[in-house]
């Protein structure tokens, strides 16, 4: 690991990682070249990208020789980029989510597009009720990954690219407790 | 919660720990419990009263308000497993209910029930000698003079309160007798409200003057481990108590800290809890001239809210892990000694009753150096209530720096930045 490498996955560690492990996510160091660092975002990193700028502002104040600040989830682009269009594994996942998910998650006003799909990472993202709601993790990790992993073997991981914090008509809301 | 030891539950063949985590439909806290079991390599098994049934891995509907009901059904179709968890405030009781059903160390159910009511909680300390403010408990049925009664029996100010919410809600100083009467009628309405019984008594006590903090343990083995202490530096003299401003670690002597943890292990076990998660909150009581830490509530969990996200633990683990690790009886890391990052959080309040229709000047708040995160947890569109009658913070802005100090003006100057719109 170069020093500036360590540098930035000390400053990750520091003032990144704690939230976004909070959030459903997990962060690493990709790559670093040129001044320009690809951090790689795991688990639900639709919680983490609105979060993007800041980031960036966080490990450039932290680390002077770094440039810019690329977020990448496993097997897709950069973060934001165009979903990809079609694909086997997407149009199969579409499937398996219009006859057996979004039936269910309709009684929660809730529903699950497919964002795109690369190197058998397929992206999800959660609308309506679904969107903001406290119990959507719950129904990622415990009802939809399961079941596109017994429907699609060629399914290497999901991701939920949904950005919780802006949906409006969540269906469960959190409380303080 | 727990289930000490590494054998695993008769039948099952050795494999990775199985946990049932039984997820109240409204919490903060299911994305971090199912973060923290997928790091650790736990095997899943959820209990929820909101969770659709998808056909993935088993989730397993419950009702907290039939905890005999729910627990034979848990019992009957979850399977074995090593350890049961209540990932917040609504689940704790089904989940002691559960663990005795399957004869998995836990917390007893009276236990748990002692620490979800303020007036139990007053009496099992008064019994067992814990500090704490003076108080009268007055009955539902009592006339309104009780409450007068009682205000002047503990002396003015007092504070009266419900003993069933939380959050700070239910929760009003009174300065004098009608004051005391007046917030008493208010109570009852955030009760009815809240569809709370009719039934349920009122807490009349001593206003303590004084700083407050949080202590958030493990118990284990009769002690606490402490995960974490906040100060709380903005928390009002009334006659509402928003909790707004948790610096992280404490700035008190560490001699007059050292009393609080002792005083919480002995509030935690005059309850009668034997494990897990315990938050804590007390005064320092400094009138006499020397401090003494008073309790104040206690609860059976962790950190409300999305408070824990100000915590850091040792390589990178979440307090759900901390949990969990517990919970499974496998050995928690120590958090100390070396003094962590100071932290903090700052819960934003709902500063009137309306619609939330924005929060303005987040980019700005944001960039306020040491600022780690901002989130607003309310949608917009949503209406909101103050405290008393809510329950519920517009959101969270977290914040790391050198110190704590430089923690806190991060926190206030962010929040100054914010505007909050609500019609």
């Amino acid at each position: 690991m170069t020093d500036l490498t360590a540098e930035v996955t000390a400053a990750l560690a520091r003032s990144v990682v704690p939230s976004v492990i909070a959030r459903g996510a997990a962060v690493r160091v990709a790559d670093l070249r040129d001044g320009i660092v690809t951090l790689e975002v795991t688990g639900s990193p639709g919680a983490v990208f609105p979060l993007a700028s800041r980031i960036e502002a966080l490990i450039r104040a932290a680390v002077p020789g770094i440039t810019a600040v690329r977020l990448v989830t496993p097997g897709a682009g950069p973060a934001g980029s165009p979903p990809e269009a079609g694909g086997d594994l997407a149009e199969a996942a579409r499937r398996v989510l219009d006859t057996e998910v979004n039936p269910a998650v309709a009684a929660h006003r809730g529903h699950v597009t497919v964002a795109g799909a690369a190197d058998g990472w397929i992206r999800i993202r959660l609308e309506g009720g679904c969107q903001g709601c406290s119990l959507a993790e719950v129904t990622i990790r415990q009802g939809i990954e399961p079941l596109l992993r017994a429907r699609l073997p060629a399914m290497a991981g999901l991701i939920d690219v949904t950005d919780h914090e802006t949906g409006t008509d969540p269906f469960f809301s959190p409380e303080k407790r | 919660m727990t289930r000490a030891g590494t054998s695993m539950a008769p039948g099952r063949s050795a494999a990775a720990p199985r946990v049932l985590l039984l997820v109240p439909a409204r919490t903060y806290r299911a994305a971090g419990f199912l973060l923290a079991a997928a790091r650790m390599g736990l095997d899943l098994v959820v209990g929820s009263d909101g969770a659709l049934p998808l056909g993935g891995r088993p989730v397993i509907p419950v009702s907290p308000g039939d905890p005999d009901r729910s627990a034979r059904r848990i019992v009957a179709r979850s399977g074995p497993v090593d350890a049961v968890v209540a990932a917040d405030t609504p689940m704790l009781v089904l989940a002691a209910a559960v663990a005795a059903r399957m004869g998995l160390p836990h917390n007893p159910v009276e236990a748990v029930l002692n620490a979800g009511d303020k007036s139990r909680q007053r009496q099992r300390w008064a019994a067992a000698g814990v500090d704490q403010p003076g108080f009268e408990i007055v009955p539902a049925v009592a006339p309104e003079g009780r409450i007068r009664d009682a205000a002047e029996a503990v002396g003015f100010p007092c504070v009266v309160k419900a003993v069933s919410l939380s959050a700070s809600q239910g929760i009003l100083r009174a300065d004098d007798p009608a004051a005391a009467v007046a917030a008493a009628r208010r109570i009852r309405q955030v009760l009815d409200a809240a569809r709370r019984s009719r039934h349920e008594p009122l807490l009349v006590e001593e206003y303590l003057p004084g700083p407050e903090l949080s202590i958030d343990a493990l118990l284990a083995g009769g002690g606490l481990a402490v995960t974490a202490v906040f100060d709380k530096p903005q928390t009002p003299d009334g006659p509402t108590f928003e909790e707004t401003l948790l610096v992280t670690p404490s700035r008190l002597p560490a001699p007059v800290l050292a009393a609080a943890v002792r005083t919480a292990g002995q509030a935690a076990r005059a309850l009668g809890l034997t494990g897990g998660p315990v938050h804590a909150e007390l005064r320092i009581d400094d009138r006499a001239g020397r401090p003494r830490p008073a309790m104040l509530e206690l609860a059976a969990r962790c950190i409300g809210g999305l408070c824990s996200r100000a915590l850091r633990f040792p390589g990178g683990q979440i307090l759900e892990e901390l949990v969990l690790a517990s919970a499974l009886g496998q050995p928690v890391p120590a958090i100390g000694p070396e003094p962590a990052r100071p932290s903090g959080v700052f819960m934003l309040p709902v500063p009137r009753p309306g619609v939330l229709r924005a929060v303005e000047g987040r980019a700005d708040a944001a960039a306020v150096p040491g600022i780690t995160g901002l989130t607003i947890a309310i949608p917009v569109g949503q209406r909101v209530l103050p405290l008393p009658d809510g329950d519920r913070y517009l959101g969270f802005i977290f914040a790391e720096a050198g110190t704590g100090q430089e923690v806190e003006q991060a926190l206030l100057a962010a929040r100054d930045r914010l505007r909050v719109v609500i019609k």
